[in-house]
């Protein structure tokens, strides 16, 4: 058998479109950490509502996939803020992440992780369902070579450009944008500008949901929506926030293509039924040779 | 234009302000002096309202500010200008100036302050595309006192303007400090650097173990023979002395 130069395009295209939804879910691991020195170790099933309230919003309701895609980040993006305004807030008052109710707002992730995916199987039901998306006015794309890019694919692709361009110009140029980094690399002085933090931090909250929402969506029609979805999305979108650099934007993204690439090399050449081991072989090798990730920096300038 | 009365503050079960009453009218230069961990950034703090009160009072302008929170008080215009290694390293320097009047929504005046920041201090205008890491310890304290300007403020508290400073910069730094109190900003001035203060101010606190040791004209207390003895050194005989032992 020889070496197949169009197949390895294809994986790498297929690998890139699923990173960069990784990269997507890491974007607002990475957000939040930077707002609250904390890793939300929740954020997986904020991915999973996401698709849900996207699928209930395209099947129950009815509407067009792209209103379903919107409506689905507004609803997590509420949900998101309002857990952080009910459980996460009295732990960060008490102090940062690296204080004792940083560790207290670690664990307090995990048990909001698994009051949300029994609250989920309440609402939504243990099984696998489809997400039936009409999608026929995306073109299909074909490469040389007979690689055809189904148009979730593209959707996906087109949709993850919009959104980081879109976060990075409300970061870069907008006030509030300007105000999120404040919050993010110092509370106190942000304060003594007359930022409202408290709010800021709901807003990178939203923000952080809103996306991994996006997320969910957009896997939706490459996969199923399930309940169990969130935790391997989440150990995956840690996966590419640690290899692109902790609390470095553009190396959430490019971590999360990294592994995307990766993972769908090793289950075209090494194993299939492995699939999920390629994502955390990378990411210890990145640590081995480089503790603070490919694009993270060694102080603490963060945003 | 600022009271505080009886203020006790520290943080957690540690208490550090132990009953401070201190007053600072409106125009002039008040001067905050003491050594390290006296209780003078906990103060500041407690002005500001970075830790609550356990009790006592703060009036500003008339409004009793106690249980504001920090933005809160900022938007009444008292303003407090950060240390200076607390610029954003990761931000551009007009974006630190942008950041500090945030709360305005005067958006032609706030232009117009801008060039004035810039025209007060020019080496900002020619760094403001540089991130604010990449200044000296000058700059960025007059890059920290820029962004205080920002604001528009009646008062601005300066926590230790002359930390880690040559004294030739220390001693632009503080005529800048003149400059702006000149041009009717209420100045309060927290130091270590107990002599140029008390040259720069016309009246000042002396702070100890959280309480007001001593309070006066700053014309009376340089020469005043305690505050000489713990805060300006000896007399210059006094240490040649001490040298030769």
């Amino acid at each position: 058998m020889g070496f197949d130069f169009n197949s390895l395009l294809a994986f790498i295209i297929f690998g890139v479109t699923i990173g960069v939804v990784y990269g997507i879910v890491a974007l607002g691991i990475s957000l939040i950490y930077s707002g609250l020195d904390i890793v939300h170790f929740a954020h997986g099933e904020m991915y999973m509502f996401g698709a849900f309230f996207g699928l209930v919003l395209a099947h129950n309701v009815g509407v067009p996939y792209p209103v379903a895609l919107i409506g689905a980040m507004i609803l997590t993006a509420i949900l998101g803020m309002a857990v952080e305004r009910v459980f996460y807030r009295r732990l960060t008052r008490a102090g940062g992440g690296y204080t004792v109710a940083g560790m207290g707002m670690i664990i307090c992730g995990f048990g909001m992780s698994v009051a949300l995916v029994n609250a989920a199987y309440f609402f939504f039901g243990a099984e696998a369902e489809p997400f039936r998306a009409n999608l026929d006015y995306i073109p299909r794309l074909t490469f040389p070579g007979d690689i055809n890019v189904p148009e979730s694919y593209v959707l996906t692709a087109i949709i993850s450009v919009l959104l980081m361009t879109g976060l990075h110009y409300f970061l870069r140029h907008t006030k509030t944008g300007l105000a999120v980094r404040a919050v993010a690399h110092n509370k106190d002085i942000a304060y003594l500008m007359g930022i409202n933090v408290p709010l800021m931090i709901s807003l990178i909250f939203g923000l952080a949901c809103g996306l991994a929402a996006a997320a969910g969506v957009l896997i939706g029609p490459m996969q199923s929506v399930q309940v169990e979805m969130g935790y391997l999305m989440l150990m995956k979108a840690f996966a590419a926030a640690v290899v692109g650099g902790f609390g470095s934007l553009p190396g959430a993204i490019l971590g999360g293509i990294m592994v995307g690439i990766f993972e769908n090399l090793g289950a075209a050449y090494i194993s299939a039924s492995h699939k999920d081991i390629y994502a955390f072989l990378l990411l210890i090798l990145v640590l081995m040779f480089r503790p603070s990730g490919l694009f993270g920096v060694e102080a603490k300038v963060k945003a | 234009m600022l009271e505080i009365k009886g203020v006790h503050a520290g943080y957690g079960n540690l208490k550090i302000l132990r009953g401070i009453d201190m007053k600072v009218q409106t125009g002039g230069i008040v001067a905050l002096l003491g050594g390290n961990g006296t209780g003078k950034s906990t103060l500041l703090k407690a002005i500001s309202g970075l830790i609550p009160l356990m009790e006592g009072e703060v009036t500003f302008d008339g409004v009793s500010v106690s249980k504001l929170k920090p933005h809160e008080r900022m938007r009444l215009g008292l303003v407090q200008v950060t240390q200076a290694k607390e610029a954003y390293p990761a931000m551009t320097v007009e974006e630190n100036l942008v950041l500090g009047a945030y709360t305005r929504k005067d958006r032609e005046a706030t232009k117009a302050d801008l060039q004035k920041v810039y025209d007060f201090f020019p080496v900002l205008r020619e760094r403001r595309k540089q991130l604010s890491g990449t200044l000296s310890g000058g700059e960025v304290q007059m890059l920290v006192i820029g962004r205080g300007l920002m604001a528009s403020p009646k008062m601005l508290m300066l926590d230790e303007p002359s930390a880690a400073l040559a004294p030739k910069v220390v001693l632009e730094i503080f005529a800048n400090i003149n400059r702006i109190a000149k041009s009717g900003v209420t100045i309060l001035v927290v130091e270590q650097n107990v002599r140029m203060a008390l040259i720069l101010a016309q009246y000042g606190y002396i702070i100890r173990d959280g309480v007001i040791m001593m309070q006066g004209e700053a014309k009376e207390l340089i020469s005043d023979p305690a505050v000489k003895e713990s805060f300006l050194g000896g007399s210059v005989s006094d240490t040649t002395k001490a040298l030769r032992n």
